[in-house]
């Protein structure tokens, strides 16, 4: 076998032991979006997941994915005048026996860091009664200034999630202004 | 008034609100670019109808199989709107489809029953259509 088959063949042997049901890196649009979610929708149905574990897994994929499109700190279209958004970042989804992981990693600028820190440790430390508590309470407030999402996008993942949701940010050595965000849900 | 008829899309619901017949109608999933733009001409319509026609019998038919967290904020909204009507007089029966396995949407209908107490809420499991 050449050695260009090799590596190919280590890349697909990897994703297979690691059952990576999708995995997507590069930009996000609302309609790259649009079409990765009939992809994930029929991969899931394909792997025999049950009903309400796909809804849980897709509601995910939408909020993490739409997250990338709206906050990714690297944008296809700098001016952004008038076109819908376009932003880098990756997002995966494997299975772990029962269990399905989602993960997502884009960057953010390194001084939005606290600020999604203080939105995310807290839900950490909630119970599943807490999480759908302050559900409630976010639904009826007002939408905060800075967001596209309501605030409420981190709660629905958190309320979906079967653990507490993972993350780490990791400065980039070649753009100290970055840093990369990662978010993992279990499902 | 004229009726108001949006097409539904991969990523937003059908609007089909037929003022004329007092029969409103969103039916698909929900999670468009951006969906504050997309409610806020569809709640703006939906209040001056409201507005206009005090007294009247209102049927919502809301078939929502997903909605984003954007979406629900707006969707709660449109509920608003509607909830004010019945409390001045007008009467909304809003029949509320899901999936009899959707806890999530059962439990966003059980939130707007808890909010909205002049909507008369009926919820509408429909059976599970095999896989």
């Amino acid at each position: 076998m050449s050695p260009l088959l090799d590596q190919d063949s280590a890349f697909f042997d990897l994703a297979q032991r690691r059952n990576v049901l999708f995995y997507h890196k590069g930009y996000f649009s609302h309609n790259i979006v649009a079409a990765m979610g009939e992809v994930v929708k029929l991969q899931l149905e394909i792997a025999g997941v049950s009903g309400p574990t796909r809804r849980k897994l897709f509601s995910s994929f939408v909020e993490l994915s739409q997250n990338i499109v709206h906050y990714s700190s690297d944008s296809l279209q700098p001016g952004n005048d008038g076109g819908g958004s376009i932003r880098e970042g990756a997002v995966c989804i494997t299975t772990d026996g029962e269990r399905h992981l989602m993960m997502c990693v884009n960057p953010i600028a390194a001084e939005d860091v606290d600020g999604l820190r203080n939105k995310l440790e807290p839900l950490r430390s909630m119970s599943v009664e807490e999480i759908k508590q302050a559900y409630k309470i976010t639904l009826r407030a007002d939408t905060p200034e800075e967001s596209k999402g309501a605030g409420l996008g981190f709660l629905t993942m958190a309320r979906d999630a079967s653990a507490p949701l993972e993350f780490a940010f990791h400065p980039r050595a070649d753009e100290p202004g970055t840093t990369l965000f990662c978010l993992k849900a279990i499902i | 008034m004229d009726n108001l008829y949006i097409a539904a899309t991969a990523t937003s619901p059908e609007v089909d609100f037929r003022f004329d017949q007092h029969s409103l109608l969103l039916r698909g999933e929900s999670y468009p670019e951006n969906a504050a733009a997309f409610y806020a001409p569809i709640i703006e319509q939906l209040r001056q109808y409201l507005a206009e026609s005090a007294g009247a019998v209102t049927t919502v038919d809301v078939v929502l199989t997903y909605f984003n967290s954007s979406s629900t904020k707006m969707l709660f909204s449109v509920f608003d709107a509607l909830d004010e009507a019945a409390q001045s007089g007008s009467r909304v029966l809003m029949n509320w489809y899901r999936d009899e396995e959707d806890e999530t949407i059962f439990e966003f209908g059980e939130e707007l029953k808890a909010d909205f107490h002049a909507i008369e809420f009926t919820d509408r499991p429909v059976a599970h259509q095999g896989q």
